[in-house]
């Protein structure tokens, strides 16, 4: 090991090894440092129940997959990266009985939203091909550059006269909530919650203002969703082969306990067997705030103000994931599929949201530490599409239901009580709509609840996926803090590029790609990336 | 009044938004070079099927000094250090009716039927300035069409090869049916 670099970068999730990538075919001396044994933060794929069950323990849905620019700049393909867009990307099965799918052809997904609404079925089609027009515009105006605030979007979009241009597009839409958005449009209760259980998939509750601005753009790659090949942490593998073809190193087992900073300027840092690497040029974190700012920075270097706000103003997202990794010898048959036989092709299942009321009752419910009232989790069985993730005749499965992190009785500790027993439930419910999967069929489950979300991955604090609220009052140039949010700090030559910075969370590598401006600008790099 | 895609009508698009401009308060400091490609769709007259035409406008603190086209082999990043800004693509019947008043450039580029890359930040940051140059673009200079004005028939073969005509551009919408400018935009 050596014991000097260009550049250090804490954290080796999708965005410091993409950061590191990019700095590596740079011509910089780049080391990417890892805290656990594996690269990848969300990105990994792990043998949870038996052997040969690849199991995504965190990302599971890519939903960027040719809409990121690194996937390009940094020739990912060439690397070995796979995916795989299923045909019915998502369904959302009722306890009726009835269903309704996503499809990557818009006529047959506007055929399953007309099974309930003709109105709605026309809707869709107007906004998705309205918002499939400008997705990559929109991608690149609000995602893949540093942020900019609400007031000059706002202002913007009404000198460009937006509003009388496009049905969906309006400045109203950032005080309003994606359930105001779907009762403005749709009409049909399960089209609605169809609609609000996929944009919480991504993150986005349809309760909180302000969301409704994004959701023109969540319906524009509505049916962009990829599998990765081989498992999520296929991904990081081929970043990491990348930074490796191109100079960089990643050290694993390489956990950072300080930053070290010389007259206001990071110039290193001291990892936990007491090594010292310096950085010559800069040392970026893609860890969460507290932790850079609070554990590994000095206290004497950063600024009281901001310490305060660390300490009191960060806002994480409310709710959290509980999980459920299954290991299975059939994938389900739902009985909807006598309604829609394409459910038992679909990714994505919403087993039995059937209003956007009910998600709001669970979304109130979550928030203040309770249980939803009744388990209606998602379903995934990747091995449908990519056998690679299971022995042959045999299923991965994922359950996943939004549950809050501390619970009222018990803060997160509870969950190392009841998280077999909830794991329970959610399989029950699986089974409620498809009947098929018995104990026969299942061969071994786990849990993983909110609690053990921090515990594997300590930059998502309390649960939080999204590495922060996504939320008005966390969105753009207030993300994760004013003062942060454009990918410096206060202390010279060190960076932010992780997922806690603009946009969020997920599989996007924008927090990486947007810091690399900033660090390309302050470095006097050649942005060799600049496709114009 | 200029033939589209003339030296003269590039003069008059430049000096269209220069007037423009002079009406603002503020415009963006510092130098940018936009290239514009129109791609050939078989139905302009204007641009070969298949064929792309490039041009480039250089602007300087919000003036433009120049907009001209680029000669078939020339290499668009032999000026000004190699640096492109900005980059405008579509098919030649979007510009053409762009240039005609008959489309909106926000409406098109909303419709991605123009893509649009660079920094967006800017464009977005100096959303009068740029306003005012797609006016200017679109609405500001005495067109002479000498291939046929826009809108075209969907077959190409029924365009007015030899019908010269001009529009004094008066604005989005024309004199073409709605829904016949809504297919060329499509196409």
């Amino acid at each position: 090991m050596r014991d000097a670099y260009d550049v250090v970068i804490i954290g080796s999730g999708h965005n410091g090894l993409t950061l590191g990538a990019y700095l590596a075919r740079s011509g910089l001396d780049v080391a990417v440092l890892e805290r656990r044994h594996e690269e990848g933060g969300g990105l990994c794929t792990e043998e949870l129940t038996l052997p040969g069950f690849l199991h995504n323990v965190h990302a599971n849905y890519h939903t960027f997959v040719d809409l990121a620019p690194p996937q390009h700049d940094l020739a990912l393909v060439d690397h070995g990266l796979e995916y795989i867009r299923p045909d019915v990307q998502m369904a959302s099965i009722f306890d009726d009985g009835t269903a309704l799918t996503v499809h990557t052809d818009l006529d047959k997904t506007c055929e399953s939203i007309a099974r309930f609404s003709d109105r709605d079925a026309e809707t869709f089609r107007r906004l998705y091909t309205e918002a499939h027009g400008y997705v990559n515009l929109l991608l690149g105006t609000l995602m893949y550059q540093p942020p900019m605030s609400m007031k000059e979007l706002t202002r913007a979009l009404s000198v460009f006269g937006v509003e009388d241009r496009s049905e969906f597009l309006s400045v109203k839409l950032r005080r309003e909530t994606i359930d105001v958005f779907l009762d403005q449009h749709f009409t049909h209760p399960k089209v609605k919650a169809h609609l609000a259980f996929h944009g919480a998939v991504c993150g986005y509750a349809n309760d909180v203002p302000g969301l409704a601005m994004s959701f023109p753009l969540l319906v524009g790659k509505i049916d962009n969703w990829n599998l990765c090949v081989g498992g999520s942490h296929r991904l990081a593998h081929v970043l990491w082969r990348d930074l490796a073809q191109h100079g960089g190193v990643l050290l694993s087992d390489a956990e950072v306990t300080s930053i070290a900073v010389d007259d206001g300027r990071a110039v290193g840092v001291v990892l936990a067997d007491g090594t010292e690497l310096t950085a010559r040029r800069a040392v970026v974190s893609t860890v969460d705030v507290e932790q850079t700012f609070r554990h590994l920075l000095p206290s004497e270097a950063v600024p009281g103000e901001l310490a305060a706000s660390v300490e009191h103003d960060l806002l994480h997202q409310p709710w959290s994931l509980f999980s459920v990794h299954l290991a299975m010898t059939e994938p389900p048959h739902y009985e909807a599929a006598s309604f829609d036989p394409d459910v038992d092709r679909a990714w994505v299942v919403n087993l039995g949201y059937a209003s956007t009321e009910e998600l709001d009752a669970d979304w109130r419910a979550v928030r203040s530490g309770a249980l939803p009232g009744m388990c209606r989790p998602n379903a995934a069985v990747n091995t449908l599409f990519d056998p690679t993730d299971a022995p042959e005749g045999h299923y991965t499965g994922l359950l996943r239901q939004i549950a809050p992190y501390a619970l009222t009785d018990g803060g997160p500790a509870a969950w190392d009580e009841i998280g077999h027993w909830y794991g329970r439930r959610c399989i029950e419910a699986w089974r409620r709509f498809a009947p098929n999967l018995g104990d026969g069929a299942i061969l071994d489950w786990v849990p993983y609840t909110p609690a053990d979300i921090p515990r594997k991955l300590r930059n998502m604090v309390q649960g939080d996926w999204m590495m922060g609220e996504v939320s008005l009052a966390n969105m753009l140039d207030k993300r994760p803090l004013p003062e942060l949010a454009q990918y410096r700090t206060p202390v010279d030559a060190l960076y932010l590029a992780g997922s806690t910075q603009h946009p969020h969370g997920f599989i996007t590598f924008a927090p990486a790609y947007n810091a690399l401006q900033v660090i390309a600008d302050d470095l006097g790099i050649e942005a060799w990336w600049r496709d114009v | 009044m200029p033939d589209i895609y003339t030296t003269e009508w590039y003069d008059s698009v430049r000096d269209a938004i220069n007037a423009g401009v002079s009406r603002l308060r503020s415009v963006p400091e510092g130098r940018f070079v936009v290239a514009v490609e129109v791609v050939g769709d078989g139905i302009s007259p204007y641009v070969a099927t298949d064929a792309t035409r490039r041009f480039l406008m250089e602007i300087d603190d919000g003036t433009c000094l120049w907009y001209r086209e680029l000669a078939a082999h020339e290499d668009e990043r032999a000026h000004h250090e190699g640096r492109i800004d900005y980059r405008f693509r579509g098919p030649a019947t979007v510009f053409d009716e762009i240039a005609a008043g008959l489309l909106d450039p926000v409406d098109v580029a909303l419709r991605g039927a123009v893509t649009v890359k660079g920094d967006m930040r800017l464009l977005l940051r100096n959303a009068e300035h740029v306003a005012s140059l797609l006016a200017a673009y679109t609405s500001a200079v005495s067109t002479t069409w000498p291939l046929g004005r826009p809108p075209y028939a969907s077959d190409a073969s029924d365009a007015p090869a030899d019908a010269s005509s001009h529009n004094a551009t008066g604005g989005a919408g024309g004199d073409a049916p709605a829904d016949h400018r809504e297919a060329t935009a499509r196409a």
